[in-house]
């Protein structure tokens, strides 16, 4: 077991964005997170990724207790995370963000270029090297931002919405480099608005709404699974355009 | 790596380091040296705030401690005055420690507020204490007792000193740069969030940052006491110490390597000139003309001359001067 | 007796206080933004005032209105020409911007009205009221007291008012708040407003009963930042009961130590608590 979430629950006041929710992912896993906006997946996704401090509950990542640990000591540990919103160092180039990454395993600056530009040039942004992130597209940083804690080399990376709104030509490269670097033996959790995404790339989902986990099997079964359809065409439509948090 | 552009700098060098057999008058060096002198402090200023983007609007609290330490050792141990810098930068680091650790944690805003509020208690405070003169202040030696006391009739040996330790600081902000503490500190600025969630220590690199800063900004108090001789709370702590060092960065380009010295370039003229017109009640004048640039520098150009000239120059110049 | 008498008067000041700092948590409240240029709004109060008195020869009810307009109309020009554009800039325009701001207008009010300090002809509020053996001006006891009026009432504005919920909506979800179809934009000018407006009948009630100087923005600033950090960031009932402390703090340990004393402590004050209780004391943990 790599990484295992065990009844964890965040709550705002008396809010609670997410309830008692378990998760397990195996190593070589790609495991996906679904449900309407506000359902509490990117509340869950944060706790994972150490952004948010669980209420209760605890996070299990290869044997260490990382329920508490900052947003620093996972990366270390080796979980990686993107952005729902891409955060890329707007001001620095493609390069120098993905060296930013890479220095978390090789302080020596030559050894950090080095492996950032095998990174770039694997995540396909090679002609892009020098220029500063901000003149990048939408697709583009997100694509910089897997690149980026890819350089981090994590053992598990967490993928926020890294897929969403793109193109459908994006959208299968994207779904091409997923694949890629799941090859490359790193596990994956990935939360995603877009059911086709999810079941393409997912052998196991987790469908969330309003803080609770409400069906998890594979991505065919869940699908059809009743709550899950009534969570996104039912009670997901007057939802639809909140952001998630 | 990106290969530094020799040719401008060994000019800038090879420029500051005949200016003073140039314009040798008592009124040019004396420009060259509070040049130099405003140079420092800005880009010692800029490694915290522009590099790591924790604007400071107090750094006086350094260049005070750094400007009172020599005299006061003069005062109360007849030592020659530079035996008493690296007091100023041992307080000056117990003082950045004191003030980091908890505004760090917080937003940007808290560090600045912290930053003024405690500068400002300790002008206050050194005003009113005895052993430091009170409002009065403290006074070199008004002779040279040696070589030492570094107490000279003329300017231009100040001016190599001061040369120097801006050669130093500028060569070493250039190493952080091209190394792993300077890409971190650039993200720590771009976005703290993100850093954090690629493994970097946040925490720990801005107080490292502000520390560095620290260090600089309290020998470059100390270069100035050691040369006028005389420091007072108004000079060591006062608004205008900070304001000026936010001011030149801002002005030249916050976080970038000559952002400060260009910033020097423009202003010390400037206000040398304002002073020169509007005669001794100039100071006010200027800061009316400080407050109106760090306006129009804040709603116009946040990156200062530097990324005005990225972006309004032609393009082969550009490429020439990337560096 | 004399204690109790100094009691009294730091909790007036601190009533003034109060009602400057309560602009200044509004603004942090609402967008994350600290302005380094309150004080000399609260300054500014006081010149208006002056002008008014000299010029018009306008009693207190027609200064601290004119006080009052004409620092809403510079806030909400402030943020229309300046903030609105740095708001979502680098931290350092963010700072830069209302610190510059702090800088001209302090030295342009050196310029005109010199560093000298000056205070109000006298008025027809004058002369000391003898309470049980404690001898309380009457100015100082006036403004005080309209000062923590004026903070209730703007504490009441923001929670019980249509206009104040739409002010609140946007401090807690620019976004939401515009699907409500409330423009965050008038909102936030309409907050600097009210912000600078309550800096500048602060600056005329204090006006009314202490003499100043151009530099007392400097000093007020500090001061609101203390209330603030002490009363919690974004809270006017914690401004209000922060601003009566600091104000106490302040008489007492000028009275105890010496008034050079008297900022020294408050600004020591604001180092402790950053380490102590960043938060303040009303804020949440």
């Amino acid at each position: 077991m790599l990484l295992e979430a065990h009844k964890v629950s965040k709550a705002f006041g008396s809010f609670f964005a997410v309830r008692e929710a378990d998760l397990s992912v195996d190593e070589g896993e790609i495991v996906g997170l679904i449900g309407p906006n506000g359902a509490g997946k990117s509340t869950f996704f944060n706790c994972l990724a150490g952004d948010t401090v669980p209420t209760e509950g605890k996070i299990v990542f290869a044997g260490h207790d990382m329920t508490d640990a900052s947003p620093e000591a996972h990366a270390r540990a080796g979980i990686g995370r993107t952005f729902q919103v891409p955060a890329t160092f707007e001001d620095m180039t493609v390069l120098e963000n993905v060296m930013v990454g890479a220095y978390l395993r090789h302080p020596h600056h030559n050894d950090a270029r080095d492996l950032a530009r095998q990174t770039i040039e694997l995540t396909g942004l090679r002609t892009q090297t020098d220029l500063p992130a901000r003149s990048l597209g939408t697709p583009g940083r997100k694509r910089l931002e897997i690149a980026r804690v890819l350089a981090t080399a994590p053992r598990l990376m967490l993928l926020d919405e890294s897929l969403a709104g793109l193109t459908p030509t994006e959208l299968k490269e994207a779904i091409g480099l997923v694949r890629k670097i799941h090859e490359k033996g790193v596990t994956i959790v990935i939360v995603e608005h877009v059911m086709e995404v999810i079941m393409t790339l997912a052998r196991r989902v987790l469908a969330f709404n309003q803080g609770h986990v409400i069906a998890s099997g594979k991505p065919e079964e869940v699908v059809r699974d009743e709550a899950v359809i009534d969570a996104y065409l039912g009670r997901g439509r007057h939802t639809h355009r909140r952001r998630s948090t | 790596m990106k290969i530094p552009a020799v040719t401008p700098t060994t000019l800038l060098a090879a420029g500051l380091l005949i200016y003073p057999l140039i314009f040798s008058g008592p009124f040019y060096l004396d420009i060259g040296v509070t040049f130099l002198l405003a140079a420092i402090s800005a880009s010692a200023w800029n490694i915290v705030g522009g590099y790591a983007g924790q604007v400071s609007v107090g750094h006086a609290m350094f260049f005070g401690l750094g400007a009172y330490a020599p005299l006061l050792c003069y005062t109360l141990f007849q030592w020659a005055p530079i035996a008493g810098i690296p007091f100023g930068i041992v307080f000056s680091i117990a003082l950045a420690v004191l003030i980091g650790i908890p505004t760090f944690r917080l937003t940007g805003h808290y560090f600045s507020m912290a930053t003024i509020a405690v500068a400002e208690l300790i002008r206050i405070y050194f005003g009113t204490w005895d052993l430091v003169g009170a409002a009065i202040g403290l006074q070199g030696p008004a002779t040279a007792r040696g070589w030492w006391d570094l107490t000279f009739r003329s300017e231009l040996p100040y001016y190599y000193i001061f040369l120097a330790v801006l050669a130093v600081l500028l060569h070493l902000t250039f190493l952080i740069e091209h190394r792993r503490f300077g890409y971190y500190l650039r993200a720590i600025k771009a976005g703290e969030r993100a850093a954090r969630s690629l493994g970097v220590p946040v925490q720990q690199i801005k107080i490292k940052a502000l520390i560095l800063s620290a260090v600089f900004t309290s020998l470059a108090g100390s270069l100035y006491s050691v040369k006028t001789g005389f420091i007072d709370p108004e000079s060591g702590f006062g608004i205008l110490v900070s304001v000026q060092m936010v001011i030149i960065a801002a002005l030249g380009g916050a976080g970038k390597l000559y952002g400060p010295f260009v910033g020097a370039l423009i202003l010390i003229p400037l206000q040398t000139a304002t002073n020169t017109w509007f005669g001794g009640g100039g100071t006010g004048l200027t800061f009316i003309l400080y407050g109106g640039i760090i306006v129009l520098i804040a709603r116009y150009e946040p990156g200062g001359l530097f990324e005005l000239w990225e972006r309004i120059a032609p393009r082969g110049w550009r490429r020439k001067n990337a560096s | 007796m004399l204690l109790l008498q100094v009691i009294v008067g730091g909790l007036l000041l601190g009533a003034i206080y109060a009602l400057f700092s309560s602009g200044l948590t509004l603004i942090w409240g609402m967008m994350n933004f600290i302005n380094f240029a309150h004080g000399e709004f609260v300054m500014l109060g006081m010149y208006v005032s002056l002008l008014v008195v000299m010029w018009l020869g306008g009693g207190p009810a027609a200064f601290g209105f004119a006080a009052a307009f004409s620092l809403f109309v510079l806030g909400v020009f402030v943020y229309l020409s300046l903030i609105r554009y740095v708001l979502r800039g680098p931290m350092l325009s963010q700072i830069l911007s209302t610190f510059g701001l702090a800088l001209l207008l302090r030295y342009t009010a050196f310029w005109i009205f010199s560093a000298n300090f000056v205070s109000l002809p006298q008025t027809s509020l004058s002369g000391t009221l003898n309470v049980g053996g404690v001898l309380m001006p009457v100015p100082q006891l006036v403004a005080g007291v309209i000062a923590i009026l004026l903070t209730i009432g703007l504490h009441l504005m923001l929670t019980r008012t249509k206009v104040g919920s739409q002010l609140l909506a946007v401090s807690e979800d620019r976004g939401a708040a515009m699907l409500m179809g409330i423009r965050p934009d008038r909102m936030q000018a309409l907050a600097w407003g009210l912000s600078a407006g309550a800096a500048g009948i602060a600056g005329a009630l204090m006006a009314i009963a202490y003499p100043w100087s151009p530099s007392v923005g400097e000093t007020f600033g500090l001061t609101a930042f203390v209330v603030v950090a002490l009363g919690g960031f974004g809270s006017v009932p914690g401004a209000l009961l922060a601003g009566l402390i600091i104000g106490l703090i302040q008489a007492l340990s000028a009275f105890w130590f010496g008034p050079i004393y008297k900022d020294i402590i408050v600004y020591a004050l604001f180092v402790a608590l950053l380490w102590l209780r960043p938060q303040g004391l009303m804020g949440k943990a």
